[in-house]
């Protein structure tokens, strides 16, 4: 019997935000509330990896205040254990969102061998989840290094030694939404720096023979290749951590020609200690160039006096590049004042939360203004269209960006750190 | 067949052949230094001693809180102070790491002396991992940089080719160490009763040598060896790491194969051999297939020579 009245409120309620255009605080009236669970390594050495990306949640939420008539919190919990994030802890962090019927959305993880973690615990529960940092691409393709990018046949996820998205999503459909391009582009990005920005036509590349590694050097060598410049000395190092010594390689390329150096690779597999070693074979001002795996401050450490002069990709939008998020950064930092508040993370975080926001706003209105269901949510969030710090979002049919960004960092100032210097947006293509 | 291979690449560019032959050199002086460790010890017991590349790391790994306490820093020490405060370095480093591998020998594997063959194998492959796990918990697993202590001021050699001071430095410790090691074991007492003991253990007792003490300072010395390795790597390529060890014992070892187990000059003759074909193969060839070239190499001498460059000196049977 209560039915046709309820069915009044909805009309009316409708006819109230009809009333207010498209604005999603949805006045006094409390109808309850929706939590939005938030998984980051938030302790120990990530402290400044997590709180800051937190940060842009936070500032999210309490900006929108509510949703539709529904409050809107945050549920934060840390993935880190002893300080390094945890993919088990992870896991166990989204079992408790899993298990909370008021979240309808996950912002996170930080890392993307803890979204492998999670991916399988959201999907079975329709829960959507949006990453402000995961690259990988093997969270949602099934190609690590297509041939178009490389020249070489395509080396999928498996022979990445990665799973495949099918094995991550138990139901076959996708929950997993990310704002951060994938590091296939990598390389091409950094081809394209060397080619206009540092003006360099030739260069010795070398990786340490894993998939990642081997994959950027093989992407940044077809890309600089095909643009005109040249690859006058290649090299493959196997074990690379326990290889002491490329200076062989490097005096080879250097009587070869190059201009820099290219190196695939990870900090931990000796990446910088090559940076190091280009000393007195190479001027110091000859550029090393690498992916995200030596825009780290470990690197730093291994290069030592060399730092100055290193180059890395990221494959995210440094959001302080854009005029456009300049007024969302200073509102930011107006309310929380802090230099250790902000991070690289912190508007991808922000965009993430409020992609999360409109989506619940659209499933609220789909349903008649009541509490959606989380498969009502997930329906709404491939119609993202939404602009804001990082630019225009939207999602393919797999759940990646449609804003295809790589940013180059460069090792540079007094004390030597990473800042970001241009960026590539390949968002209409390579 | 190499002189086939690389004979083509001297003469299309001199300068880097000479350069990459300079690489070489200095690396196989290094592999030189551990690789007589093993085949000290191997030489007296008949142990591969597995820790010993972890005691050459161990000898990095201890010169580093010495630097600091020495005041050494990259970039602001320099001078004469900096090389004599490097030997006394090296001296103490040597001393501790020596007798850390006393202790091993001592604790690991004296007791197991008459045991079967195997068991001290595997003693010997625990305390490589246990001496790794130390300096893995000591200094974390990610590269350490070394400082950068020593000018490098680069000396012309042929056809626009140099060499620098800290090659220089490396192979002419290396050359060193070795004359003094073989004037040790040819001339003093102590070094004859290494050989006696390397021949026939029992009849060497009979004559009155103390073969525990024999075996301790043979470990001892090795090790001594192996820390003044750890430092000189530490200043040549500035940068260790707590599993450093496990690559670099390998090729050791392989080395003292190479030349002749249990022989002095083989180990150094190998270690060399070694260090100039990584240098070339990561030059001129594909580094992906250095470590086959090394090891195929290897198979042929071995195949030929099945003891060895320089023929083996083990105990006799």
């Amino acid at each position: 019997m209560k039915q046709p009245r309820i069915l009044v409120g909805l009309a009316l309620a409708s006819i109230a935000l009809a009333a207010c255009g498209n604005s999603t605080s949805g006045g006094s009236a409390n109808k309850g509330t929706i939590k939005i669970g938030v998984d980051l390594p938030e302790s120990g050495a990530e402290t400044s990896n997590g709180i800051p990306t937190l940060n842009g949640v936070k500032f999210a939420v309490q900006q929108k205040g509510s949703v539709d008539g529904f409050k809107l919190e945050y549920f934060n919990l840390d993935d880190a254990v002893n300080g390094v994030h945890d993919a088990v802890k992870g896991a166990q962090n989204v079992q408790q969102f899993v298990d909370d019927p008021k979240v309808l959305a996950v912002v996170g993880p930080f890392n993307s061998g803890v979204a492998r973690a999670e991916i399988p615990k959201t999907n079975r529960a329709h829960l959507v989840q949006i990453s402000p940092a995961n690259t990988n691409q093997c969270l949602t393709k099934d190609i690590y290094i297509p041939t178009a990018l490389s020249g070489k046949p395509d080396v999928d996820c498996k022979a990445a030694g990665l799973p495949f998205p099918k094995d991550l999503r138990p139901t076959g459909a996708n929950n997993y939404f990310r704002v951060a391009t994938t590091d296939d582009l990598q390389g091409p990005a950094m081809a394209d720096f060397a080619l206009t920005t540092l003006s360099i036509t030739k260069v010795g590349v070398a990786s340490d023979a894993e998939a990642y590694g081997k994959g950027i050097a093989d992407t940044f060598s077809s890309r600089f290749t095909g643009k005109g410049g040249t690859v006058v000395k290649r090299q493959d190092f196997p074990n690379a951590s326990q290889v002491h010594d490329f200076t062989s390689f490097l005096r080879a390329a250097q009587r070869a020609g190059a201009q820099g150096i290219y190196f695939g690779g990870t900090d931990s597999n000796n990446a910088c200690v090559v940076r190091n070693q280009m000393k007195g074979i190479f001027a110091d001002s000859a550029p090393f160039m690498g992916g995200d795996g030596i825009v780290t401050g470990q690197c730093l450490k291994d290069a030592a006096a060399q730092a100055p002069g290193m180059r890395g990709t990221v494959a995210t939008v440094d959001a302080s590049q854009r005029p456009d998020a300049k007024a969302t950064i200073d509102a930011f930092k107006a309310a929380y004042p802090n230099a250790s508040d902000y991070g690289a993370y912190t508007m991808p975080s922000y965009d993430c939360t409020q992609i999360i926001i409109a989506a619940i706003h659209r499933a609220i209105q789909a349903n008649g203004g009541n509490m959606p269901t989380r498969q009502q949510v997930l329906d709404q969030m491939s119609k993202t269209d939404y602009t804001g710090a990082l630019g225009h979002t939207s999602f393919d049919d797999k759940g990646d960006t449609t804003n295809k960004v790589v940013t180059v960092y460069e090792a540079k100032g007094s004390p030597v750190d990473w800042a970001s210097v241009k960026a590539f947006d390949y968002t209409n293509g390579l | 067949m190499l002189v086939v291979l690389l004979a083509p690449k001297a003469a299309s560019d001199l300068s880097l052949f000479v350069q990459i032959l300079v690489i070489g050199i200095a690396n196989g002086a290094i592999y030189a230094l551990i690789a007589l460790g093993y085949t000290m010890v191997y030489g007296i017991i008949e142990l591969i001693n597995f820790a010993h590349g972890d005691v050459f790391t161990l000898g990095a790994f201890l010169s580093l809180p010495l630097l600091g306490a020495f005041g050494l820093t990259e970039g602001k020490s320099s001078g004469v102070s900096v090389y004599l405060a490097l030997i006394l370095i090296a001296a103490i480093v040597m001393l501790l790491t020596g007798t850390i591998n006393v202790v091993i020998e001592r604790v690991a594997y004296r007791p197991l002396r008459n045991a079967p063959r195997l068991a001290p194998l595997i003693t010997a492959v625990g305390m490589s991992f246990i001496l790794e796990g130390i300096m893995y918990f000591w200094r974390g697993a990610s590269p350490i940089h070394y400082p950068d202590l020593i000018p490098n001021p680069r000396i012309p050699l042929l056809a626009g080719a140099t060499i620098g001071l800290k090659d220089i430095i490396v192979i002419v410790v290396a050359i060193v160490l070795v004359i003094l090691l073989t004037v040790f074991i040819n001339g003093s007492k102590l070094g004859k009763a290494m050989r006696a003991t390397a021949q026939d253990r029992e009849a060497a007792q009979l004559m009155g040598i103390d073969i525990n003490r024999t075996i301790a300072a043979t470990f001892f010395i090795g090790a001594v060896l192996a820390g003044a390795g750890g430092v000189i790597f530490g200043l040549y390529f500035n940068s260790v790491r707590f599993d450093l060890g496990f690559g670099v014992g390998l090729f050791a070892f392989t080395a003292a194969v190479f030349g002749g187990i249990g022989n002095i000059q083989g180990a150094a003759l190998g270690g060399l051999a070694i260090g100039l074909v990584q240098a070339f193969s990561n030059a001129y060839y594909q580094s992906a297939l250095t470590d086959v070239w090394i090891f195929a190499i290897l198979i042929l001498v071995l195949v030929f020579r099945p003891t060895g460059l320089l023929g083996m000196q083990v105990p006799e049977r």
